[in-house]
């Protein structure tokens, strides 16, 4: 299980900037940006496209270097890709060789997990994301929405402190996308995860987190960072949620 | 022979794989109908030219059933798949493997890339002195000019299916835990240009049978040798006879491949 800090923050985000060199000289995609997040917490970043949110979480991720600052996972920093951090991506990239099982199962081959205990764990997971009657059907044959309950399921199999999530439901349709934005909330209060989820959709951030980290552009950087002090399941024709929901559109 | 190359690939589609049944039928229907008319223009093409330009369908199907009646065929055939299969099998295997290797690693390909561009333009048949050389009039020496071929189709196919390798995958792969270039080759890369270097071998096979012939020219005994032997004596109804055995061994290797290529991409 994730292990936590005696303060609670397990992962730091310490003045991170970020530049591009281009053709019309030095970008600053990201400009100082500072903020923790505690063990357990769901934590979205929400800002306009073009705010750097996605480049930020490649730096979190450890699939891109920050020009300065540091990303510390439970006081370690992250220079490369860690299995203490599942990843899910908005266009779900999984293994289209392997089935539904397969997919879930390709961090835990990697551990040293055994075989039986691998086993159960897959099947429980499976079993978790609702894919039972799909275990042994490739990638193709599923529906945007399936195909990133897999992408959740193949990232909670290794068991990581925190999961990172960018744009998840991004790419499925509103329907889906409410079903699913309910089934994350439901795994993450039974596991226990610590989430970091980026979106563009202010409604989803409201909707889900404990804290909303807001950035804007030109440089992306922290407008402002919002407790949400509503009682889940949450409802967006709810008055205060209507209030969250305007100061965060004023402030991107 | 760069386009020689994508002739090859031409013959080999991949789309058309999945369809139905009833459209295989109704494929197979027209390619006999279409097999029909050619034997057809060939025995009327025949009926106003000497045997020795071009034989009868008839004729040549004569000369078919006394060359295997003989035992001829059948040793000629014995004598070519000890260098075709070789030939090949290793070809194919060194071609995946530096495909893969040189599409893989950045370091690797900007060193070999001018020697490839070198090498890459030279016709099998051209190294005909090599295998002379190297090997000797003998079955190592074919299979040497058989394996020459197999080695760039299944090179390039290769190392184009690496490169295409989506980028994401291996960010995937490397947060769930797989290290180093050797795990990810092994996990990610190979698998997902699985379809690619299927590709290349399927077309490797095809053009090796075509080989075969270029690879006895030299004096190794087989099928391509009969084929050369038989038009120094301008018999041409045996050389169309083993131009369609050769046909015919590709038709059911090639037959047989695709079913395998096609149970290992049931993903696609």
């Amino acid at each position: 299980m994730a292990m936590s800090h005696a303060d609670g923050s397990m992962v730091r985000i310490e003045g991170v900037s970020k530049q591009y060199d281009g053709e019309q000289g030095t970008v600053q995609a990201l400009d100082d940006v500072d903020f923790g997040v505690d063990t357990g917490e769901f934590v979205c970043i929400v800002g306009p496209s073009g705010c750097g949110k996605t480049t930020l979480f490649r730096i979190l991720a450890g699939l891109e270097p920050a020009t300065a600052g540091e990303v510390l996972l439970d006081g370690s920093r992250v220079t490369e890709p860690t299995p203490n951090m599942g990843i899910v991506f908005q266009e779900y990239h999984l293994f289209p060789w392997q089935t539904v099982r397969e997919n879930v199962a390709f961090g835990l081959k990697k551990t040293d997990v055994p075989t039986d205990e691998r086993e159960r764990r897959v099947d429980h997971l499976v079993d978790l994301v609702g894919l039972d009657g799909f275990a042994d059907s490739y990638p193709k044959a599923l529906s945007g929405g399936m195909k990133q309950r897999v992408a959740l399921a193949r990232a909670l199999a290794i068991d990581p402190a925190l999961l990172l999530m960018d744009e998840p439901f991004g790419a499925v349709d509103a329907q889906t996308r409410e079903m699913l934005q309910g089934e994350l909330l439901e795994i993450w209060e039974e596991t226990g995860k610590t989430v970091l989820f980026v979106t563009h959709d202010v409604e989803e951030a409201v909707k889900l987190a404990d804290r909303i980290i807001v950035m804007g552009k030109n440089p992306g950087s922290i407008r402002q960072i919002i407790d949400v002090d509503l009682d889940r399941p949450r409802s967006r024709t709810d008055t205060a949620f209507g209030q969250y929901y305007e100061r965060i559109r004023e402030l991107i | 022979m760069a386009t020689d190359h994508q002739a090859d690939h031409a013959h080999t589609p991949g789309t058309a794989e999945r369809s139905g049944l009833d459209v295989d039928l109704h494929r197979a229907v027209l390619g006999f109908g279409g097999l029909l008319g050619f034997v057809g223009l060939w025995w009327v093409a025949s009926l106003f030219q000497p045997a020795f330009v071009l034989p009868s369908p008839a004729a040549v199907a004569e000369t078919f059933v006394a060359e295997a009646a003989s035992g001829e065929m059948t040793t000629a055939l014995g004598q070519s798949i000890q260098h075709w299969i070789p030939g090949t099998i290793i070809g194919t295997l060194l071609g995946i493997v530096a495909g893969v290797a040189f599409g893989w690693s950045r370091l690797l390909d900007d060193i070999t890339a001018p020697v490839v561009r070198t090498l890459r333009p030279v016709p099998p048949l051209a190294l005909i002195g090599f295998a002379i050389a190297w090997f000797g009039i003998n079955n190592a020496g074919a299979a040497f000019i058989i394996a020459i071929g197999a080695f760039w189709i299944n090179f390039y196919a290769s190392y184009g299916g690496v490169e295409g390798v989506s980028e994401d995958l291996l960010d995937v792969a490397r947060s769930l835990g797989v290290k180093g270039d050797l795990e990810l080759v092994k996990s990610v890369v190979i698998p997902a240009a699985s379809p690619e270097i299927l590709t290349g071998v399927r077309t490797g096979i095809g053009r090796c049978w075509m080989l075969v012939v270029a690879s006895e020219i030299f004096g190794v005994p087989g099928l391509g040798r009969r084929i050369l032997r038989a038009s120094n004596n301008l018999q041409v109804d045996v050389v169309i006879t083993y131009i369609l055995v050769l046909s015919l061994l590709f038709l059911l290797v090639d037959t047989a491949f695709r079913a395998a290529q096609r149970r290992v991409l049931a993903w696609r």
